[in-house]
């Protein structure tokens, strides 16, 4: 305290405008590099350099590229299949944390922690190892499998913050006037943590949808996702297909984002 | 309140051997690991009786509850509800209901809903649901706020619909755990006035876990006064106040002084000690106490029995050391010769006399005030 207050004067002293110039840079930091990709993505030439003009003529070339449809398609079918999946493991394992006591809880505590950061990279080589082992097909279900292995942990973190803040004595409340386990869950328990659980949903589906590493590890020759197409699109050299490409997906999560926290703010009237 | 409650209900009513049981527990004891949170514990509760479970946090009252409710199994012993051994059924098939300490409304349904909650898992025709939940909101206060949702509704709207909540299912005892302790005490008092009618009105068995042994005073038939997981005394309001069982019971239950001493002679009920102040003191020791002479005893003698003067089977000279005007009583400590020190309550009539601070008076009181303690 007695330190830190000469530091918090001289902050405190220091001009309006340089403050306002560092937040600027930061923010320009922040957000110029994706408004110039969104910018080029609406040139009328090839280059995403030089503005020529305004044109739809990327877009148009992106919803004709097949391939791209192909890639986007398959990463829909991996989200939400793996969303799902791992949504609802990953809601059982929370609850199971958080409102029992069994033998190895604190290491199934610890490694669903520990599971959120891990390199990407050595989760991608271990499972292309596991999947070879056993002589699993790689293709779109390893994808998924893989997905769902590394979602569960967030989607676990999630739903186990909404638990701790709620209170014990309501499930106890409602088996004390009749409910049986079940009723007690889906009357109750539930609707409770329904926030958490879409948030948890909408975090997974989001880390699935834009995964690259470990995507590419597993997929294979067979399956590719929208990433990995974009990166063997790049490879080609960088077009403004890319950009447009890049523009409707940043879009697409802006507006699911928006649309979960309209959701939530309802619930929580 | 205490006098009116004693007439009322005399003690041998309350004690009625013959009345049925709604609860009885048969030397039931529950262990958390090395902790021992309920000793052993054997006790019967009768059918339409306000029955209180008082004592300190941590003497096993809310976890005896919890065993009631089912939400805790018995480690050893029986536990059994309207004569039903309860063991391994779960609280969802128990002829009990609960009203929680944090009332557990659930916050995404209205009151309405709340109240219906358990009437809907019993399967309850739609109609009589509906009769049933305003009647129950008519019962406590809360027609007009069905469609309210528990936030936004105060303290004291809230506790009432937990109340209904559990009233409505008609059980065979209701469990509250320390309902009131959340509300202020202008409201708390109004509650315990209102809770201790409806359960006249209802004639349903209450069990009441409480910390406040003025609330227990006030609203129970018999009170088991816990402590360290054991029943220290189970017994009448008034017989608690007046012949407690040892020296935790008399200090628990309003204000006390206590002094303990040696035993010098015992004839019958009258017994004669001496503190190691040198007082020496004329008790009275009840049936079935046992003092032998030459041993360590303890004697009780409540404020209010002690009086300003010379007449009584003890009386000491001693000095005021602190006055406390309280309103209807004023509060005296008074300082004996031997160092001992005494509170002494007296009404405040316009015609008692005042003793100030430093004051030398005499103090007395009858021996069949003072009370031999056991341990």
């Amino acid at each position: 305290m007695v330190r830190g207050a000469p530091i918090l004067k001289r902050v405190g002293s220091l001009p309006d405008w340089a403050l306002l110039l560092f937040a600027g840079l930061v923010y320009l930091f922040l957000y110029a590099p994706i408004f110039v990709l969104m910018f080029f993505s609406f040139n009328s030439a090839r280059s995403t350099q030089v503005w020529e003009g305004f044109s739809l003529r990327w877009y148009a070339e992106l919803f004709r590229d097949q391939s791209v449809l192909d890639a986007f398609y398959t990463s829909m079918v991996v989200g939400v299949t793996a969303t799902a999946i791992s949504t609802v493991i990953g809601t059982l394992a929370a609850l199971a944390l958080a409102r029992h006591s069994f033998r190895g809880k604190t290491l199934a505590d610890s490694t669903i922690y520990a599971a959120t950061v891990m390199p990407e990279i050595v989760v991608g080589v271990s499972l292309l190892a596991f999947f070879v082992a056993v002589q699993f097909q790689l293709g779109i279900t390893t994808i998924i499998i893989a997905h769902v292995a590394f979602c569960i942990s967030f989607v676990t973190i999630v739903v186990r913050a909404r638990l701790s803040g709620m209170d014990r004595s309501l499930e106890e409340a409602a088996m004390d006037l009749g409910a049986d386990p079940p009723t007690t869950f889906m009357k109750i328990t539930l609707p409770l943590i329904l926030p958490g659980v879409m948030a948890g949903a909408l975090l997974a589906f989001t880390l699935s949808f834009d995964d690259f590493v470990i995507t590419f590890f597993v997929a294979g020759a067979g399956a590719s996702t929208l990433p990995l197409k974009i990166y063997s699109m790049i490879k080609f050299g960088v077009s403004p297909v890319i950009n447009a490409l890049s523009t409707v997906l940043l879009v697409a999560t802006l507006v699911c984002i928006l649309g979960g926290s309209r959701f939530f703010s309802r619930k929580e009237e | 309140m205490r006098e009116r409650q004693t007439q009322e209900r005399p003690p041998e009513a309350a004690r009625g051997a013959a009345r049925p049981a709604a609860v009885e527990l048969a030397g039931v004891t529950k262990r958390f690991e090395d902790f021992v949170a309920v000793d052993d514990l054997t006790l019967s509760i009768y059918e339409g009786e306000f029955f209180s479970l008082l004592g300190p946090s941590g003497c096993g009252k809310t976890t005896t509850l919890r065993m009631i409710a089912g939400f805790e199994d018995p480690t050893e012993g029986e536990l059994r509800v309207a004569g039903r051994p309860m063991r391994g059924v779960p609280p969802y098939r128990r002829p009990v209901n609960t009203v929680f300490q944090s009332y557990a409304l659930f916050p995404h349904l209205d009151v309405f809903e709340n109240i219906a909650f358990g009437l809907r898992r019993a399967k309850v025709p739609k109609d009589e649901i509906r009769r049933r939940v305003s009647e129950a909101c008519a019962l406590v206060q809360l027609t007009g706020f069905e469609r309210r949702k528990p936030a936004r509704l105060s303290g004291g709207q809230q506790q009432r619909v937990a109340l209904a909540r559990a009233l409505v299912n008609r059980p065979k005892v209701l469990l509250l755990d320390e309902p009131l302790g959340a509300l202020d005490l202008k409201l708390r008092k109004e509650m315990q006035i209102e809770l201790k009618n409806l359960q006249h009105e209802l004639g349903i068995t209450f069990v009441y876990v409480t910390h406040d042994q003025e609330e227990a005073l006030t609203m129970s038939d018999r009170i088991a006064v816990m402590k360290d997981g054991k029943v220290q005394q189970l017994d009448t309001p008034a017989n608690l106040y007046e012949l407690p069982a040892n020296r935790f019971v008399a200090g628990f239950i309003g204000q006390t002084n206590t002094f303990s001493g040696e035993v010098e002679s015992v004839r019958g009920e009258r017994v004669t000690l001496r503190t190691a102040g040198g007082l020496e003191l004329e008790a009275f020791a009840p049936a079935g106490r046992e003092v032998v002479k030459g041993s360590e005893a303890h004697v009780a003698v409540r404020p209010e029995k002690v009086r300003f003067g010379e007449a009584g089977d003890n009386a000491f000279a001693g000095e005021v050391r602190d006055v406390v005007y309280l309103g209807s009583s004023t509060q005296y400590v008074v300082e004996l010769k031997g160092g001992e020190r005494l509170v002494v309550y007296r009404q405040n009539a316009r015609e008692a006399a005042d003793s100030g601070a430093g004051d030398e008076v005499w103090v007395a009181w009858d021996a069949a005030n003072c009370l031999v303690l056991g341990e």
